[in-house]
């Protein structure tokens, strides 16, 4: 790389403001690339520039401080997916997978978009579970908590996790009732175990730099046990869907009315009459008997935020879903810091959190080409995306009707709000066994979903749409097309934008001989430049020099 | 990959895994298994087959066996009624899947059990003798009653990690230790197998998502979807792109990167995928198979996955396989709520599936050597939470095939009840069988020897019995 070293500058404090903004002007194209292909799905040139002129931090602020896209429900309600008709298109899911298509594709806030998607994989819900009326609007209610709450506290998010309406469903909040002592009944222990194991704690004490603890017997010594489990549960009884906004229509072709969509976005509603007045004692903390249910909602969360594992282990995944999969202790740690204190003594700005995990000196240092497991796997979803945004497309009628691209053989092999289960499409501690990774002791969690089946899955897909895209939704090419027939030019560029230079001068050579045998010219017909641009399209992007973004 | 240049890198990897054994004080039972496939080579010389397939049913998410398995006998019905209150299924819907031993047996508390109303084909496999009910069956470290379970002594009392906790009891099911296990039991009979097999890399095979049950210690994963091996391609059919573009993505993904790890593993699965795609597809193209697997044709993912294992099966004589290990599963049993119907679509789906799957052995001419069974993260607590039920530990598993035992029930019958000695509170199962015993039956019915068992299965020894008896 011919640019000054951006890690050569003074590492920023973490959690340090827009002020701190690593030395402008040393940041070359294709750092300044790399660092936007984390942060958001594409690097646009004006965005490449931006970040050479200002600096990573000051383009962060500014990302923060952009406005937001179109609303998710804003968008559902335009496209007319509000309407009550005959076909019941109010019980369909299709219009969620349409929406968060629309989200991630198009929505001009990328930085929000790629940010909530990172954290849509670690508070999870799936729109394979949500049924009943409304579908879409659930999910839409989910995006606008992510994507609304990306750049806010990690408090605010974690409660408005707990209480919406989709979340309530997925993990079986919405209709839980206090114990009956009666019938022996017990309220239901999902959310407060997963929110422990998955949205905030995990199951082992860390230290701040992600490690476990270790008790005298050489184990990890669990955070919690199946008592703090049925305790908690206690503080997530009494709560369903909040009808009072909903209104009621009826219909000639349902015997019940069709119910409006309010509930889809209101978070959920406490019963103080469903609610347990039991004491809960969990994790070393007490809920006195009978203490109203919001309060002892408040006394839960803040007890679980000010837990010391929430930095590092929130930090962590973070860092595995945007940087690299196998973070140093040191990185960890100075995320978890920031997490802890955002320098003006806020614990769980998520700001901060994003500026320590994208600007940090470890994630900003250039590959060592002598590391053989630096980087991540880029997954499905974000390499589709990518390349969407990054080759330009339209839809001809706004409709965005790509559906779930879930499966690995016919699909894509990934789709967004569609994990299998509230553990997501893979787990962040996942080894791929009997490779070089795991003799390494070392974590690939992307490599839990490549196969022998999804491998080919993903090319096929890929064949056909990056030449003529989904329904709707075609490529336009429209700046790549004037210099189509400029092979070293074209690969150069889809080089920088799409693998922020990480493709070998050997593979570009590889693909340039290929697409030669496409005779392109200025003169040719668009349809035969179109037919290249895919071709160059698909050989990137099947190699594994760009599928592994260091 | 050839069966020519697979059988060279299968006996080396099986003179490794004989070192290691041997290192284990362990050759003995590696020599047998050399020894039995020897014989079964003699066996194929005299024309008959020596073929074995084990096939694993995972219910993902943790499956109600309460409601799977439901007390019918007036008495327990009462008590199971009277803990599971709005989540129970009608006795008078449970009548025509009441299920008698074949040879009367005595369970706990005199109880009689039906089936759920949705697995009419259970009821008739059990009826026939080919299937077998395994009772309160899980991960154990070592036998517990609720006493020790509850004195917290763990140094004495060893329990198995992280109870209750999906990924880790999937893990702890497939592989004997929490998330992060690399070596499932099923990937480690492949192991033992892997050499008698034309094609290596099909002794462990998953139709159903990545699972560590079927990766061994050598043995390698298969994944195949059940629309069969897929192809790339972008390398046969170039469409707009062109014969040279093809060629040159052939290379830039096959190519070996020994300079990154993650590319290089890349690299890897898609030779893998190329060169077993045209070996596979091939073979399943011979296979014709009548069978039904779909009533509701398309709606049953798991009656898909278990029709492309029927197929494999199908083709083993053309791809020479001899022993295989199989993962087949189905999502959705964590019925924290909406248990009635969620648990019901459920439980049809596996009915369906997996009765259809007997009958393709049957149809195929293998029933006997054929063994399908269920497992599951854990069993569910009894205790109704307003409309499901919560994160167990125990539960019933069945067996399913010709070669089974069938028609009877194995192990204990717990008590219906939130309060005995045989559960840990709220109706979570304390396992009164271990999972390492269900295991290891299984293992000695697929051939597996004594002393690999062992190593195989290293809490084993810690049980009474190591063979069940259902198969």
């Amino acid at each position: 790389m011919s640019e000054a070293d951006p890690a050569a500058a003074p590492a920023p404090a973490p959690g340090a403001g827009p002020g701190s903004a690593i030395g402008a002007g040393a940041i070359g194209e294709a750092e300044a690339a790399r660092f936007l292909l984390r942060a958001q799905f594409s690097a646009p040139d004006e965005d490449i520039e931006k970040v050479r002129r200002q600096g990573y931090r000051a383009w962060l602020e500014a990302g923060f401080a952009a406005p937001r896209g179109q609303s998710p429900v804003a968008w559902l309600d335009a496209q007319g997916h509000d309407a009550v008709r005959a076909d019941l298109h109010y019980f369909w899911p299709q219009a969620g997978d349409f929406m968060i298509w629309n989200q991630l594709l198009a929505q001009p806030d990328q930085l929000r978009q790629r940010l909530a998607f990172a954290l849509s994989q670690y508070f999870v819900v799936s729109l394979n579970a949500i049924d009943g009326y409304w579908p879409p609007y659930i999910m839409a209610g989910w995006w606008d908590v992510l994507a609304g709450g990306a750049f806010g506290n990690f408090r605010t998010l974690l409660e408005r996790v707990t209480l919406n309406a989709g979340m309530g469903m997925y993990l079986s909040t919405r209709g839980n009732a206090k114990e009956d002592p009666a019938t022996g009944r017990l309220p239901d222990e999902n959310y407060a175990r997963e929110i422990m194991q998955l949205f905030t704690i995990g199951l082992h004490e860390l230290n701040p730099d992600g490690s476990p603890k270790r008790g005298a017997d050489g184990h990890p010594i669990e955070s919690y046990g199946q008592a703090d489990v049925t305790n908690l549960a206690r503080v997530f009884t009494g709560y369903d869907h909040d009808m009072r906004r909903v209104t009621r229509r009826s219909v000639a072709w349902q015997d019940t009315p069709v119910v409006s969509r309010e509930f889809c976005l209101d978070p959920m509603r406490l019963d103080p009459a469903r609610h347990s007045d039991l004491a809960v004692d969990f994790l070393g903390c007490t809920i006195p008997a009978g203490t109203p249910g919001p309060e002892a909602l408040r006394i839960a969360l803040d007890h679980l935020f000010v837990h010391p594992n929430v930095g590092p282990f929130f930090g962590r995944q973070m860092i595995q879903r945007l940087t690299t999969s196998n973070p140093s202790p040191a990185y960890v740690r100075r995320v978890a810091a920031a997490f802890d204190d955002n320098g003006e003594g806020v614990r769980g700005d998520l700001k901060a959190v994003w500026r320590a995990v994208l600007t940090d000196p470890e994630a900003l240092a250039p590959p060592d080409p002598g590391d053989p497991l630096s980087g991540k796997l880029r997954e499905p979803v974000v390499r589709f995306v990518s390349w969407a945004r990054s080759v330009g497309i339209g839809s001809e009628n706004g409709a965005y009707r790509i559906y779930e691209l879930s499966r690995s053989d016919t699909g894509l092999g990934q789709s967004p709000l569609r994990a299998p289960s509230v553990f997501n499409f893979y787990r962040p501690g996942y080894t791929p066994p009997h490779t070089a990774i795991a003799r390494a002791g070392k974590q690939a969690p992307e490599f839990q979903i490549h196969d022998e089946t999804s491998a080919a899955g993903y090319l096929n897909f890929l064949q056909w749409a990056i030449r003529w895209g989904y329904n709707d939704v075609r490529p336009t090419y429209a700046a790549l097309l004037p210099f189509a027939h400029d092979l070293p030019a074209l690969v150069s560029w889809l080089n920088l934008h799409l693998a922020a230079n990480q493709l070998s001068p050997a593979t570009c050579r590889t693909i340039e001989t290929a697409l030669a045998s496409k005779e392109v010219i200025a003169e040719s017909p668009d349809a035969h430049k179109l037919d290249l641009l895919a071709s160059a399209c698909l050989l990137v992007m099947a190699s594994p020099e760009y599928l592994v973004a260091k | 990959m050839s069966a020519a240049i697979a059988m060279p890198i299968t006996r080396r990897l099986m003179l490794k895994r004989a070192a290691q054994l041997a290192g284990l004080g362990a050759a003995a039972s590696l020599a047998m298994s050399l020894a039995a496939i020897g014989e079964a080579a003699a066996a194929e010389a005299r024309g008959e087959e020596d073929y074995k397939a084990l096939v694993c049913i995972f219910l993902m998410g943790g499956n109600d066996h309460g409601n799977t398995l439901v007390p019918y006998d007036p008495a327990n019905y009462a008590r199971y009624r009277a803990i599971r209150g709005a989540i129970s299924h009608r006795r008078e819907d449970l009548a025509p899947t009441l299920i008698a031993p074949r040879v009367p047996q005595v369970l706990t508390d005199d109880l009689r059990y039906a089936f759920a109303p949705q697995l009419p084909r259970f009821k008739t496999l059990f009826d026939g003798g080919k299937l077998a009910v395994q009772l309160n069956v899980g991960p154990l470290a070592v036998p517990l009653t609720r006493a020790q379970y509850e004195s917290g002594n763990r140094a004495l009392h060893p329990l198995p990690p992280k109870l209750f906790s999906h990924n880790d009891q999937q893990s702890v099911w497939q592989a004997g230790g929490g998330e992060g296990a690399s070596v499932g039991w099923g990937g480690r009979f492949g192991d033992l197998a892997l050499s008698g097999n034309g094609h290596a890399l099909l002794t462990c095979v998953s139709a159903g998502g990545n699972a560590v049950f079927v990766s061994g210690e050598q043995a390698l994963q298969y994944q195949i979807s059940p629309l069969g091996a897929i192809p790339v391609k972008p390398i046969g059919e170039p469409l707009y792109a062109s014969a040279a573009i093809g060629e040159a993505l052939r290379r830039l993904i096959t190519e070996p990167r020994p300079q990154h790890h993650f590319e290089n593993e890349l690299a890897i699965v898609a030779r893998r995928s190329i060169e077993m795609e045209g070996v596979v597809n091939r073979a399943l193209e011979g296979v014709a198979l009548r069978t039904s697997f779909d009533l509701a044709p398309g709606e049953n993912e798991l009656a898909d996955q278990m029709r492309i294992v029927a197929r494999l099966i199908g083709a083993r004589r053309a791809l020479g396989s001899r022993r295989q290990v199989f993962f087949v599963s189905l999502a959705g049993f964590d019925t924290h709520s909406d248990l009635a119907i969620k648990h019901a679509e459920l439980l049809a789906k596996l009915d369906e599936a997996a009765a259809a799957f007997y009958l393709a052995t049957v149809e195929l001419g293998v029933a006997d050597k054929v063994t399908a069974f269920t497992a599951s993260d854990f069993g569910r607590t009894l205790v109704n939470n307003g409309d499901g039920s919560d994160h167990g530990w125990g539960g019933h598993h069945m067996v399913i095939g010709g070669a089974v035992r069938g028609g009877r029930f194995y192990g204990t019958a717990p008590h219906v009840s939130i309060e005995s000695d045989d559960q840990v509170g709220q109706g979570r199962l304390l396992p009164s069988t271990a999972s390492d015993q269900y295991a290891a039956t299984l293992a000695r019915w697929f051939g597996v020897g004594e002393d690999a068992l062992r190593i195989v299965l290293p809490n084993l020894g810690n049980f009474d019995r190591a063979n069940l008896g259902f198969v």
